[in-house]
């Protein structure tokens, strides 16, 4: 069955069916001689399924700790602990196969005995009062158990505890068509169908705001009311305003850009639609199985509206059936389903018609966003002044966060010399908007990447070279003091540039063919925890166990919700212990069970998680080595860790198998238990809104997008896309490829086809999925995934995110596309055929000829400065291979390129800089749309407040 | 959602299905007919206009005849688009609908028989709640049509079927059949302008068969259709053109088209004028310039009715350009 070995000196060898092969001076102490592959375990064995230990994979060991895998951005603190087993592996989701076999239970699939159906009564008016509910006939009908209406919940709640506005049902007015009034419990779906139809509402109508703009007046009866922190008696739920840099001088520029942008809002459009099911216990507890982002915030949620203590509540999160941000709010109906079911007695389940997924939504806020960009004479960007108005639909959400969002997430990848930005987000009478990949970000990126293609083209320079002679460099701060560690953007330019034939494409085209540059920066990870100091507690926390057996049973509250948060965590902890993933178990289900983590939301789970996890695996990893010492007597200095063998680094022969090592650990205890977690440190400015945008590290991408537009029909195809993303270090090159091809169908989606139209009389006119235009795969381009490592010194083994920045750049990759292949610069998404059309028939009358086929497409003819940015672009490239490879850079600060001291913020040592958050008198006297917010005194500042 | 219930007739044969509906008729029980069901049943799920019988023709073999003239209406849109037998016209239209899947079970009866669409109207109930019920389907409120405020007497739902066209520019003759007997007519007086009555169709009545005229394998012709995406999209707008020619000169030539109206339609007129004379590119201009000035789209759907005429325009151009080709 095996190969006869060379049998050093050997004790105790046994076959497969663990009979004594042979045995020799068995007083020796001298078992633990073995060389991977060779022999198998000796008792008790090594836990895994194969009975051999593998060789250690020289090529993924890194270079620094004597391997052969090459480190071209300089070591990494986790370098120590990678025994090459899985990190940086393509490797299936370890969920995958209950997906594929259908035995992976979401939502809709959890069936308690005895349970009743619950509906929603919801509201057929955009606004209105509340007058009465008359649920009498409702009751009497047979089979209805309960009826429950906001009286029976008055707590309100909200995910940011600063805007906590919603309720379980209406309490006096409801706000949007869909707008939850009452719920009923019945034995059937039939029953509580029936009882919805037989309870009688009575309505006052107000009138309603459909325009985000009328949100920025005066109301006589705002959707909202906040007290003394409202605003005027406008509409306006948060406002911003921000001005860093030299904004004096920025307009007086060598080029300009400025154009107003209208985007369409955008649903997350996820497969399952939600779904819960809610069960008081006998002991008096609640279990809510819910597909859930965020599990923690719906647990504190809960509590609140409820009112029972949190430790009576456990939140069970089903298999998600795709998130994207519209599972990450505690939802009113899982709070419906939980007043139900204490009403009753019984288990509620409510299951959501897609409709009403598109009435809850949390999409991308509809915006309006005024965009102007500007270069000097040396090609330099001066200053992006970047004026937002969001539209919130009817409840806060995350839009405290998203009004930021807006801004301040593109004050990089480049260095600018100015940044001017306001921000509004205003209630309407629509489905409220929230959080959705690439959270506040997209938008405005896509503003801004096509806005510097307009620059370049009245430079008379690539794009490319433009943008790679206007980076960051790796370890700098922001204009606005964002922390910025690694940078992979460079290598994403350079990579796609290569990969799409760039040079030969560009301005190159015939007529309806195109090609297109789009970059993208996003957040890895929140700063800031929401519900307290980030200096007292952490953000994701996991526990360990390993028992005799020797699986190792990971407890952690980070929520899959199909990105494969369990896996990367089974991947942490098998790297670091040098154990196969089917001796990882991950219990992140229940409240109950896992320590507490923020969930998936920012982009934080990788990075947060994986560290957390990487901490706890590292204490194991000190036992299992201190006890294979004790057995071996080796140093443990000398110990590293294999495929299930802890042996000598410079004898490999001389180790213990896992299992030994781990039972010496387990005398006298029994099972390993330990702790590891993650906090952010301290970094950032202190100004007001100073915490909106700040991470741990950044990711970044390039994308180019080639497309074919027909120019008589406006249709727009997107062949290619050629898609680098910068993810710090891919720990599952698998997952990381299918989150770049994934965010470009979403982002696709966005850019082309996909809104929530509003019809004529303000009703949401395509709430399903036949209407809301998602591509299918005929719309699908062949995307090249790119993956670019930049090696993060505080990601888990480099790592960062890979799940929503990679959406960003193929928005403006494909608007730029359609302009290289028409001439026609949109600024209204989606580019859907009939906008476009209308777009090139304005170029017609514009050039003069008849036909859309006769149409000029933009050509290049390179200016002087073209030689000058490329030979900035390559200095700059030599100053960041130094400054990533250093072990401490030098302070880098936003405004060196424009001749400042690069150790100090640009503020701090010229006159000319400022770092202000509230408006000027000046300023207020001719606003931007957004801007105009600022006009409102807050009441509590006007002296009549109460 | 779940659908509200009905009972389900399966008849095996055309006589039995219609001594059932005869018998719902008369004992007053409101039915529908189902063949493949893609349309019906996602209707009845949003609880449109909801009968309490069902009346399916899957178990009726009569129905499901295909040669080369000869079109069953329980033939399937798939096995219609794979098929040697059928025009390449035909096949055009019929592979362009929606899905594989749809098109697995989906009919040519059905798509002939297709309820208009308007986004007042597909819509689940508590939607058409908010908006005070429409005309289409007023759930005995008397609602005024949304897509034009103050007129209920017609319905303007718009008619987006993918085979009509190319069967009308065929030549097609449609066979209807009941209790009381069997008629036919030509494909063009199937439909009538409205977008809730839709068809001649009388209550217990169903289409059993298209026919095609012996000539047809002499006509060549092209569909061509608007939509946002390549899959499940109804047509936007649908133009087909087919096209006879004797030595090399066109001979013969019609238009039809589907997505715009109530109805599908025939543009007998406007062909005619170009035919007369007949000068190549300068004709096929004029024809889609006067087709799309024939059409009258409203909003009620995807795209808006300025760009859709527009694209008609585009379509018939298109839809010719194999005509101007053959004439080189």
């Amino acid at each position: 069955m095996w190969m006869t070995p060379q049998i050093p000196r050997v004790i105790r060898i046994q076959d497969f069916r663990g009979e004594k092969l042979g045995e020799e001076d068995s007083d020796e102490m001298v078992g633990y001689r073995q060389q991977p592959g060779k022999l198998p375990f000796s008792k008790p064995g090594s836990g895994g399924k194969n009975q051999f230990s593998e060789p250690r994979d020289e090529s993924s060991i890194p270079e620094s700790q004597g391997g052969s895998k090459a480190q071209p951005w300089g070591d990494h603190r986790h370098d120590e602990i990678v025994s090459g087993r899985v990190i940086g592996k393509p490797t299936a989701l370890v969920d995958s196969r209950w997906k594929v076999t259908g035995q992976a239970q979401y939502g809709d699939d959890i069936r308690l005995p005895g349970e009743l159906v619950g509906r929603i009564i919801r509201s057929p008016h955009h606004y209105a009062r509340v007058l009465s509910i008359d649920a009498s006939k409702a009751l009497d009908l047979p089979g209805v158990l309960a009826v429950a209406t906001g009286q029976d919940a008055t707590s309100a709640f909200g995910v940011l505890p600063v805007t906590k506005d919603e309720h379980a049902m209406a309490q006096d007015k409801v706000r949007h068509v869909g707008d939850l009034v009452a719920c009923v419990a019945a034995v059937d779906e039939a029953s509580a169908r029936e009882a919805c139809r037989l309870i009688e509402v009575e309505y006052e109508v107000l009138d309603s705001i459909h325009d985000m703009r009328d949100g920025l007046e005066d109301s006589d009866l705002p959707i909202h009311d906040r007290g003394k922190y409202h605003i005027g008696e406008s509409n306006v739920q948060k406002r911003v305003f921000q001005e860093f840099g030299n904004v004096e001088d920025m307009r007086d520029s060598m080029a300009s850009h400025s154009s107003d942008w209208l985007f369409a809002g955008a649903n997350h459009g996820f497969t399952e639609p939600h779904a819960v099911v809610a069960h008081w216990d006998p002991s008096g507890r609640l279990t809510l199985y819910t597909p859930q982002q965020v599990p923690h915030y719906l647990h504190r949620a809960l509590a609140d509206v409820l009112e029972v203590p949190m430790h009576q509540i456990n939140v069970y999160r089903t298999f998600v059936g795709g998130g994207f941000g519209g599972k990450s709010d505690p939802f009113p109906h899982e709070m419906c389903a939980a007043i139900l079911a204490r009403k009753t007695g019984k288990p509620v389940r409510i299951n959501f018609d897609r409709e009403e997924v598109f009435w809850v939504n949390r999409g991308r806020h509809p915006s309006r966003i005024g965009m102007s960009i500007h270069s000097d004479s040396e090609g330099r960007i001066s200053g992006i002044e970047t004026d937002a108005l969001i539209d919130g639909g009817a409840f806060a959400s995350f839009g405290h966060v998203t009004t930021y969002y807006n801004g301040v997430l593109h004050t990089a990848p480049y260095e600018i010399g100015g940044f001017h930005y306001t921000g509004a987000r205003v209630w309407t009478n629509k489905p409220a908007s929230g959080a959705m990949r690439g959270h506040g970000a997209v938008n405005s990126r896509c503003a801004v990447e096509v806005g510097l293609d307009d620059i370049c083209e009245q430079l008379n320079v690539d794009p490319i070279d433009f943008r790679l002679a206007n980076l960051l460099p790796p370890h700098s701060s922001t204009i606005t003091g964002f922390r910025v560690t690694s940078i992979g953007m460079r290598e994403c330019l350079e990579k796609v540039r290569e990969a799409s034939g760039w040079d030969e494409k560009f301005r190159k085209m015939p007529l309806g063919r195109g090609i297109g540059v789009g970059c993208g920066f996003f957040i890895s990870g929140s700063g800031l925890p929401i519900h307290w100091d980030p200096n007292k507690f952490p953000h994701a926390t996991v526990h360990l166990k390993i028992d005799m057996d020797g699986g190792v049973t990971i407890h952690t509250g980070a929520a899959d919700i199909g990105q494969g948060s369990d896996t990367v965590v089974a991947q942490s902890v098998a790297e670091v212990l040098g154990l196969p993933l089917d001796m990882i178990r991950v219990r992140s289900r229940e409240t109950d069970t896992s320590p507490v983590d923020l969930g998936s939301y920012s982009s934080r789970v990788t990075f947060m998680n994986a560290n957390a996890a990487i901490s706890a695996a590292m204490e194991i990893r000190a036992e299992l080595i201190k006890a294979t010492s004790e057995i071996t007597g080796a140093p443990e200095k000398k110990l590293v860790i294999g495929d299930r063998r802890i042996f000598r680094k410079d004898d490999p022969a001389v180790g213990v198998s896992y299992l030994e090592a781990l039972h010496k650990s387990q005398e006298d205890r029994g099972a390993l238990v330990s702790s590891g977690s993650y906090r952010t440190p301290p970094m950032g400015r202190v100004h007001k809104g100073a915490a909106a945008g700040l991470a741990p590290a950044y990711s970044f991408s390039a994308y180019v997008a080639e497309v074919e537009v027909d120019v008589e029909t406006g249709q727009t195809k997107v062949l290619k896309v050629w898609a680098a993303h910068d993810c710090g270090k891919a720990l599952n090159p698998l997952s990381v490829e299918g989150q770049i091809i994934g965010s470009c169908h979403m982002g696709m989606g966005q850019v082309l086809s996909e809104e929530m139209r509003y019809g004529r009389t303000g009703h949401l006119i395509n709430p399903d999925l036949l209407d809301y235009k998602i591509p299918t795969v005929h719309e699908m381009p062949q995307v090249f995934p790119i993956i670019v490592e930049s090696n993060d010194p505080e990601g888990p083994f480099g790592a960062k995110e890979a799940g929503e920045g990679p959406l960003l750049p193929i928005l403006p990759a494909v608007v730029n596309a359609v302009y290289d292949a028409t001439g026609v610069r949109v600024s209204e998404l989606p580019i859907s055929p009939d906008r476009l059309y209308k777009a090139i028939e304005k170029k017609c009358r514009k050039d003069g000829v008849s036909s859309p086929t006769e149409m000029k497409t933009p050509r290049i003819s390179h200016s002087e400065l073209q030689e000058k940015i490329v030979e900035r672009g390559k200095s700059h490239s030599e100053r960041d291979i130094e400054r990533r490879r250093g072990k401490e850079p030098s302070p880098y600060h936003n405004g060196a390129l424009f001749g400042l001291d690069p150790e100090v913020p640009g503020d701090e040592q010229d006159s000319r800089w400022t770092a202000v958050v509230t408006p000027s008198e000046e300023y207020l006297e001719s606003p931007g749309l957004a801007g105009s917010a600022w006009k409102h005194v807050e009441r509590r500042k006007r002296g009549d407040s109460q | 959602m779940k659908m509200p219930p009905f009972q389900l007739h399966s008849p095996k044969s055309l006589e039995e299905a219609f001594s059932i509906a005869d018998e719902l008729s008369s004992s007053n029980r409101e039915f529908d007919w189902v063949a493949g069901g893609t349309d019906l049943l996602p209707n009845y799920k949003w609880h449109l206009n909801v009968k309490p019988d069902v009346i399916s023709l899957a178990g009726v073999s009569e129905l499901t005849l295909l040669t080369d003239t000869h079109i069953g209406a329980m033939v399937r849109l798939h096995d219609l688009a794979e098929s040697e037998n059928t025009h390449s016209l035909v096949s055009a239209a019929a592979e362009s609908v929606a899905s594989t899947l749809i098109r697995r079970s989906a009919t040519v009866g059905g798509n002939l028989c297709l309820d208009t669409r308007c986004f007042w109207f597909n819509q689940t109930e508590d939607w058409r709640e908010s908006i005070d019920w429409c005309h289409k389907c007023d759930c005995g409120t008397d609602a005024d049509c949304r897509v034009i405020p103050n007129q209920n007497t017609l319905c303007v739902a718009t008619y987006q079927a993918d085979l009509a066209p190319s069967l009308m520019c065929l030549g097609a003759t449609i066979h209807l059949a009941s209790k009381d007997g069997e008629r036919s007519m030509p494909m063009g007086d199937f439909f009538q302008l409205d977008g809730m009555t839709r068809n001649v169709l009388q209550e217990g009545e169903i289409v059993t068969h298209v026919t095609l005229p012996d000539d047809v394998s002499e006509w060549h012709g092209d569909y061509q259709k608007l939509r946002q995406r390549e899959s499940w999209d109804f047509p936007e707008a649908g133009v087909a053109v087919a096209w006879k020619k004797t030595g090399g000169d066109v001979s013969d030539l019609r238009v039809a088209t589907t997505g715009l109206e109530s109805i599908p339609g025939y543009h007998e007129e406007e062909s005619r004028l170009v035919l007369d004379d007949w000068r190549g590119e300068e004709s096929v201009d004029l024809l889609s310039e006067s087709v799309r000035k024939s059409v009258k789209p409203v909003l009620n759907t995807w795209f808006p009715p300025s760009y859709r005429r527009k694209m008609v325009k585009v379509l018939t151009r298109r839809a010719c350009s194999g005509l101007l080709e053959d004439s080189k």
